[in-house]
């Protein structure tokens, strides 16, 4: 057993710290599975088109959010982004997929018309700017993830 | 072998679909408060069983309560320590395995869980060391083996490993 127990300083009070798993699968679909191993095999970020509205989605979505057009035109967008608003969280937590401060950055990729939400890194969080350079950094082993991005640096 | 190929092609085409996994703990932690946290306490530093009495009905309540199921008056403070021996009074025989749902560990399995009548008459729930279902029957005299390492204690009722089966005939006859 390894459940992790502690008893409080001068009182007969007992802390049980406990951690339980609630897996779960879902599919990313048609259109997600393609966005996902394009970051994959070609370390490329794409998204789609809406015919109507004009507008570029990234990540990739089937259909648009105002018009319910059916989305097929695949564009891909560039890796360099300008970044629209940022927080910084500083208490750990496992379901976190990176150690804190984590910084949570919203990227409006070159050619897209939507922000794509993503890690920074190699950053100080004292020096983030709103309007700021980034780009993606990617992994070198990826799994078809949303993590084969690392995180977006800061261009200098 | 052009059908080969185009087999291969019709392969190729199939598009491949991601399953996205998402398998992260997520952590908690709760008080055992003062009565259970005295039980806790106990058992670690002492290796015994405790539980507390009713003022009004002068029952012994295990786990402690700090009010009475029965009478629905306040505990007090009162405790009495339970012996650790006593009889099997019912038990089963788990075959379905088990895990622990918050580390995922697999559980040791078969093991037979039984309520242990201790000697002074109070009930607790308790997994027996005697895992041959043939030398399994009510009434077998049992006694509790304690986790031996101090470190390792600390788990409550988790504390005790066992209850083991004790010939008291058998020691005495040995005694003479």
């Amino acid at each position: 057993m390894s459940t992790v127990t502690e008893k409080l300083e001068g009182m007969d009070v007992w802390l049980y710290h406990g951690q339980i798993y609630i897996p779960n699968t879902y599919s990313a679909g048609a259109v997600g599975s393609k966005f996902l191993i394009e970051l994959r095999d070609r370390k490329r970020i794409v998204g789609t088109r809406c015919p109507t509205c004009n507008r570029v989605y990234v990540p990739a979505r089937s259909i648009c959010k105002d018009c319910y057009s059916q989305l097929d035109e695949w564009v891909e967008v560039s890796n360099k982004g300008t970044l629209l608003t940022y927080t910084v969280c500083n208490q750990q937590n496992a379901i976190q997929p990176v150690e804190a401060p984590i910084v949570y950055g919203i990227i409006q990729l070159d050619g897209a018309d939507t922000g794509f939400v993503h890690l920074l890194g190699e950053v100080d969080p004292e020096q983030l700017k709103v309007g700021m350079r980034v780009q993606a950094v990617f992994k070198k082993e990826r799994e078809a993830s949303i993590l084969d991005i690392k995180y977006f640096k800061p261009l200098v | 072998m052009a059908k080969a190929s185009s087999k291969k092609k019709a392969e190729e085409k199939k598009p491949e679909y991601i399953h996205v996994t998402f398998n992260r703990p997520r952590q908690y932690s709760w008080s055992t408060g003062r009565y259970l946290g005295h039980f806790y306490a106990e058992a670690k530093e002492n290796k015994r069983i405790v539980g507390n009495r009713c003022p009004k009905c002068k029952d012994i309540w295990l786990p402690p309560t700090p009010v009475c199921p029965k009478c629905k008056v306040d505990m007090g403070w009162d405790w009495a320590e339970l012996p650790q021996t006593g009889e099997v009074y019912q038990y089963t025989y788990l075959v379905m395995p088990l895990w622990d749902p918050h580390y995922g560990e697999k559980w040791a399995n078969p093991y037979p869980s039984a309520i242990i009548l201790l000697d002074n008459g109070v009930f607790y729930r308790h997994r027996l060391e005697e895992t041959d279902k043939d030398k399994l029957r009510a009434g077998i005299r049992v006694q509790a083996v304690w986790k031996e390492d101090y470190e390792e204690r600390g788990h409550g009722m988790a504390d005790i490993l066992y209850f083991k089966t004790i010939d008291e005939q058998e020691a005495k006859r040995c005694l003479q």
